[in-house]
C-alpha cells in the first residue's frame, strides 16, 4: 500500500475532461492534476471554466467525457457527499450556506461531527481551534443572514477545514478579504500545505497567484493554454496566457466639471439586519459629474448605506434628498422615476433573475417606462418587439457573451451577468449610481470595462457612488474618497492627498478624523 | 448506514415535462387493476365502465367536459398565484361562497329580472365573493407573512361552516324538511349538448384560460406577477410592489375559484346544497401542477382530471363499489401522476451509505 503511494505522487488526476452545457463547450478535454501538499492555481478570466473543472471535482457536475483518479485509482464522483468522502472540499464564490441556520449548525452540517446526538461542544471546540489558526474571530451562535458577506466567507472556510481535506478547493476565497486578511489565508494556506493538504486555489488575480501558488494552470475559454511553474511564470506572460492579448489598458480619467448636489445624505442612521447600528450618524454628498468613493472592509456598514439610499431598507433617522427632493420615505418606484439607479453587490439575488430570459432581465426596473408599453383595451402590454430588440443592442453594445437574448440569465457567466446589470443600469440614463462593488470577482477584461464605463458616465454628469473594498478601484476612480469604519464616516480626502497605507489605518479603524473635520471636508471639496 | 433519497433538479425539454403526465396514465391504470383486484372486484369491468363513463359514451364525453369547467377555473386560478410565488389551497372554500352567493343571487332576483340579467349577476357576485375571501389570506400574508397554506384552509373551513348554515337559516328551502338545502335555481347556463349538464360554463373557462395566459404573458402586470414569484427580492429591487402583488394574486384565484363554484350551481347542481363540496379545489392544486401553472397547459391538465373523475362516478356506480374505496383509488391515481411528474423534473437517487 505504502509503496503504491510513493508511486502515485499525484492525489488528485483528472484527464480529458470534457463539459458541455446547452449550447455551450464549457470544459474542452482539460487534464489537470495536483500532488500531496502542492498549492496549485486555477487562472483564468471568468467563464473560461475553472469552477466548472472544480465542480466536477466535487461531484456538483458529473463530466460528459473523462476520467478523475484519486491516489492512482479511478473514481466516480457523483456528489458531493462522494467527494467529501474522498477528503476533496470546497469552498465556493457564492455562499452555499442555510440562512436561516446559526453559524455553528452551519460548520457542523455535513461534518462527522453530525452523529445521532449533535457533539455541539467539540464542534465549538474545533471552530475555536481553525479560528485561532486562522487568526480571526467567528461569531458561532449568529445566524448566517445576519452576517456580511466578508464573515460568510470565513463560515464556509473555517467550514471546511473541519472536515479534515486532503484537498482543498478555494473559489475566487479573496474577493472579499482585507488585504491583512489575505495575507494571514494565506499564512494559513502555506501551513496546511506543509501538513501535506493540497490546496487548489482558484484566482483571476496574478499578484496573489503568484505569490501563493506552486504551480499556474490557466484555462482559456473552457481550454487550458498553459502549465507553469511558479518560478517560470511572469505576470505578463500570464496575463497574455488569459486573455489571448494584451489588457493593460490605462483608464481614460477625464475630468468632468462638476455641478449641482444630486445626492445629499444628513445624519443617516440604519440598522442592520440584526437590529444593531450598521449606519451611524452618516453624511455625505455627490455631485453631478462626480464619483465619491465609499472605501471600507467588507461589512461596516456600505451596504446598509447602499440599501438605505436606494430604499431597501428603512431609515433609523436622518434624511436623503435625491436631486433636491426629500426620499426619506420614498418607494423604490418612485425613486426610479426620479433617476437613482442601483448595482448591487449581490448581483445573483438582486440584480438578475435567472430564470428569465435576457429580454425579461432587461425589464426588471424598468417595466412601467412607457416607452416599453403599448396600450391595448385597458390593459398594459409589453412592447416586446422593443424590449428584444433592445435587449439584443445590449448584448452587442456592452459585448455580452451569449448566443442570443432568449437564453436564461442564469446560463451566464458572473462577469456577463455584471455586464447585463450595467447595461440595463447605464440605458436607463440615471443622475445618480450607486455601485456596489461594481467589479468583485470579475477577470481583468471585464473589470476594465466596467471602470470605463463608470468614468464614461461621470464624464456625461452623473453622480456616483462608488463602495468597494478595492482599494485600487477607489483610486483608480474617485474623485472623493470617504473611509467607512464600523458604520460612521471616519476620514474624507482626495486621493491625491492620501497613500494606500494611510487609508489602510483608516479602514482598519487605527486612525479617525472627528466628525467636525468630516463635515468641513464635505463642505471645502 | 442509512438510505437517503436525492432529489436533483434536471433539464428536460417543456415537451417532455408537459406530456410526462399523460404518460403515466398507463402506469395509474396498472395501479388501479391491481386495487381494484385486491378489494375483490373485476378489473376488466372496471375498465369498461371507466372508460365508458370517462369519454367513450357520449354521455360520459360530455359529463366529463362538465367535471373538467371546475378544474380549469379553479387550478387557471391557483396556477396564477403559484407564479407569484404563492400557495392558494383555499380553492375548496371559495368555490363554497361562489356557490354561496350565487345562489343568494338567484333566489332573490329569479321572480323579478330577467334569467340572463340574474345569471349575470350571480356571476359577477360569485367572482367579487371569491376575490375578498381570498383577500383575507393574501393580506395576512403580505403585510405579516403568515403562512398561506395554513389560512386558506382554516378559510375552507369557516366557508363550509357557513354553507351549513346557510342552508339551514336563509337559503332554506321550505318544502325540503330533512335535506337541508336551497330552493331551486329556475334560470340555469345554456346546455351546449341539450338535456346534459355540459353548460357554457365550459367556454367560459376556455376564454378565462386564455385570458389569464395573456395576462401574466404579454402585460406588465403579468410580468410583476412573474418575477415576485422567480426572485422576490429582484422584483423589491425593481421597484415593484411585491406586497399588492400576491394580493392581487390572490384575489385573482379566489375570484376564478368563486366563479366555478357559481358556474357549477348555474350549469350542474341547479340548487345547494352541502354536496357540492367535494374537494373539487384540493384537486384542482394538483391539476395546477400538472399544468405547470401554465394556463394554456392546464387546459388539457383539467380534461384529463374530469375524464378521471367522472370515469370513477361511474366506476363507482356500476361495479357496487363503495364511493369511500372509488375515492381512495381515485386519489391513488392522481398521486401517481403527479408523483410521475415530479419525478420528470427531478432525478431521484437511491444512495446507500
Amino acid at each position: 500500500m505504502d509503496i503504491k503511494r510513493e508511486r502515485d505522487e499525484y492525489i488528485v488526476e483528472m484527464k480529458g475532461i470534457t463539459k458541455r452545457f446547452p449550447g455551450v463547450l464549457a470544459l474542452d478535454k482539460v487534464d489537470f492534476n495536483i500532488k500531496r501538499g502542492e498549492i496549485v492555481a486555477l487562472l483564468g478570466e471568468n467563464g473560461a471554466g475553472k469552477t466548472t473543472l472544480m465542480n466536477i471535482l466535487y461531484g456538483l457536475y458529473v463530466p460528459d467525457e473523462g476520467e478523475i483518479y484519486v491516489d492512482g485509482v479511478e473514481v466516480s464522483i457523483r456528489s458531493p457527499a462522494d467527494a467529501i468522502r474522498l477528503g476533496i472540499n470546497m469552498v465556493h464564490q457564492q455562499f452555499m450556506l442555510i440562512e436561516n441556520f446559526t453559524v455553528l449548525e452551519n460548520i457542523v452540517l455535513g461534518s462527522k461531527l453530525l452523529g445521532v446526538k449533535l457533539d455541539y461542544r467539540r464542534a465549538v471546540e474545533e471552530c475555536n481551534k481553525i479560528s485561532k489558526a486562522l487568526g480571526f474571530s467567528i461569531p458561532l451562535q449568529r445566524r448566517v443572514s445576519e452576517l456580511s458577506a466578508g464573515e460568510r466567507q470565513r463560515v464556509e472556510i473555517v467550514k471546511a477545514l473541519i472536515r479534515k481535506p486532503r484537498v482543498l478547493i478555494l473559489d475566487e476565497p479573496t474577493s472579499v478579504l482585507t488585504p491583512q486578511e489575505v495575507k494571514e489565508l494565506f499564512k494559513l494556506l502555506r501551513d496546511l500545505k506543509g501538513r501535506g493538504i493540497s490546496v487548489v486555489f482558484i484566482s483571476h488575480k496574478l499578484n496573489e497567484v503568484l505569490e501563493i501558488a506552486d504551480r499556474i494552470v490557466v484555462l482559456r475559454r473552457g481550454k487550458k493554454v498553459g502549465e507553469l511553474s511558479r518560478e517560470l511564470a511572469d505576470p505578463l506572460l500570464l496575463a497574455k496566457m488569459m486573455v489571448g492579448k494584451e489588457t493593460l489598458i490605462t483608464l481614460n480619467k477625464s475630468t468632468a466639471s462638476v455641478g449641482d448636489v444630486v445626492l445629499l445624505v444628513k445624519d443617516l442612521t440604519v440598522y442592520g439586519d440584526d437590529q444593531r447600528v450598521a449606519v451611524n450618524n452618516v453624511s455625505l454628498r455627490v455631485r453631478r459629474g462626480e464619483i465619491v468613493g465609499i472605501a471600507g472592509v467588507a461589512g461596516n456598514g456600505q451596504k446598509e448605506l447602499a440599501e438605505a439610499i436606494y430604499g431597501l431598507r428603512p431609515v433609523a433617522s436622518g434624511k436623503i434628498f435625491l436631486d433636491g427632493v426629500d426620499v426619506t420615505k420614498m418607494s423604490i418606484k418612485d425613486r426610479l422615476k426620479l433617476g437613482i439607479s442601483y448595482v448591487p453587490q449581490d448581483r445573483i439575488r438582486y440584480g438578475v433573475v435567472r430564470a428569465f430570459t435576457l429580454i425579461d432581465n432587461v425589464l426588471i426596473d424598468r417595466v412601467d417606462e412607457e416607452h416599453f408599453n403599448k396600450k391595448l383595451l385597458f390593459f398594459n402590454l409589453i412592447d416586446v418587439k422593443k424590449v428584444t430588440k433592445h435587449a439584443e443592442e445590449l448584448i452587442m453594445k456592452y459585448e455580452i457573451v451569449a448566443p442570443h437574448a432568449y437564453v436564461k440569465a442564469g446560463t451566464l457567466s458572473g462577469g456577463n451577468i455584471q455586464r447585463l446589470i450595467l447595461a440595463r443600469e447605464l440605458e436607463r440614463a440615471p443622475k445618480l449610481m450607486i455601485a456596489e462593488e461594481p467589479t468583485a470577482g470579475l477577470d481583468i477584461k471585464a473589470t476594465e470595462y466596467i471602470r470605463q464605463k463608470l468614468l464614461d458616465m461621470k464624464a456625461s454628469g452623473v453622480g456616483i457612488l462608488l463602495i468597494s473594498s478595492d482599494l485600487s478601484e477607489i483610486f483608480q476612480l474617485s474623485d472623493i474618497i470617504a473611509v467607512m469604519y464600523n458604520g460612521e464616516i471616519v476620514g474624507v480626502f482626495k486621493p491625491e492627498e492620501i497613500s494606500y497605507e494611510d487609508i489602510g489605518f483608516y479602514m482598519t479603524g487605527l486612525y479617525k478624523m472627528p466628525r467636525e473635520e468630516v463635515l468641513k471636508r464635505w463642505e471645502s471639496y | 448506514m442509512g438510505i437517503v433519497l436525492k432529489f436533483e433538479k434536471r433539464e428536460v425539454s417543456s415537451w417532455v415535462s408537459a406530456l410526462a403526465p399523460y404518460a403515466s396514465i398507463p402506469i395509474a391504470f396498472l395501479v388501479m387493476a391491481i386495487a381494484l383486484y385486491l378489494t375483490g372486484y373485476d378489473p376488466l369491468l372496471g375498465f369498461t365502465s371507466f372508460f365508458h363513463g370517462a369519454f367513450l359514451s357520449q354521455l360520459g364525453l360530455v359529463t366529463s367536459l362538465a367535471r373538467s369547467t371546475a378544474f380549469l377555473l379553479m387550478a387557471v386560478g391557483i396556477g396564477l398565484a403559484l407564479n407569484a410565488g404563492v400557495l392558494n389551497i383555499g380553492g375548496e372554500g371559495q368555490y363554497i361562497i361562489g356557490a354561496i352567493v350565487a345562489t343568494a343571487i338567484v333566489i332573490t332576483t329569479q321572480d323579478f329580472l330577467p334569467p340572463l340579467v340574474s345569471l349575470i349577476l350571480a356571476l359577477t357576485g360569485s367572482l367579487v365573493a371569491g376575490a375578498l375571501w381570498a383577500l383575507v389570506a393574501g393580506v395576512l400574508k403580505a403585510y405579516m407573512g403568515v403562512n398561506e397554506v395554513i389560512t386558506t384552509i382554516m378559510m375552507n373551513i369557516l366557508a363550509f361552516r357557513l354553507l351549513q348554515w346557510v342552508l339551514r337559516g336563509p337559503l332554506k328551502n321550505p318544502l325540503s324538511e330533512a335535506w337541508p338545502m336551497s330552493p331551486p335555481l329556475k334560470p340555469h347556463l345554456l346546455e351546449l349538448v341539450p338535456g346534459t349538464t355540459f353548460n357554457i360554463g365550459f367556454l367560459l373557462a376556455l376564454l378565462v384560460a386564455i385570458l389569464t395566459q395573456f395576462i401574466l404573458y404579454k402585460t406588465t402586470i403579468g410580468y410583476k406577477i412573474r418575477i415576485t414569484g422567480a426572485n422576490v427580492d429582484a422584483a423589491l429591487y425593481g421597484g415593484i410592489n411585491v406586497k399588492n402583488i400576491v394580493i392581487l394574486a390572490f384575489m385573482y384565484s379566489g375570484a376564478l375559484c368563486g366563479l366555478a363554484g357559481a358556474v357549477d350551481i348555474l350549469g350542474v347542481f341547479h340548487f345547494l346544497y352541502e354536496g357540492i363540496s367535494i374537494g373539487l379545489g384540493y384537486t384542482s392544486v394538483v391539476v395546477a401542477l400538472v399544468g405547470r401553472s401554465v394556463p394554456v397547459l392546464i387546459i388539457p391538465a383539467s380534461l384529463m382530471f374530469g375524464c378521471i373523475y367522472n370515469g370513477f362516478t361511474h366506476l363507482q356506480s356500476a361495479l357496487g363499489v363503495s364511493y369511500t374505496l372509488s375515492k381512495a383509488i381515485e386519489g391513488v391515481i392522481y398521486l401517481v401522476i403527479l408523483v410521475i411528474h415530479l419525478s420528470t423534473e427531478y432525478r431521484v437517487k437511491v444512495l446507500v451509505r
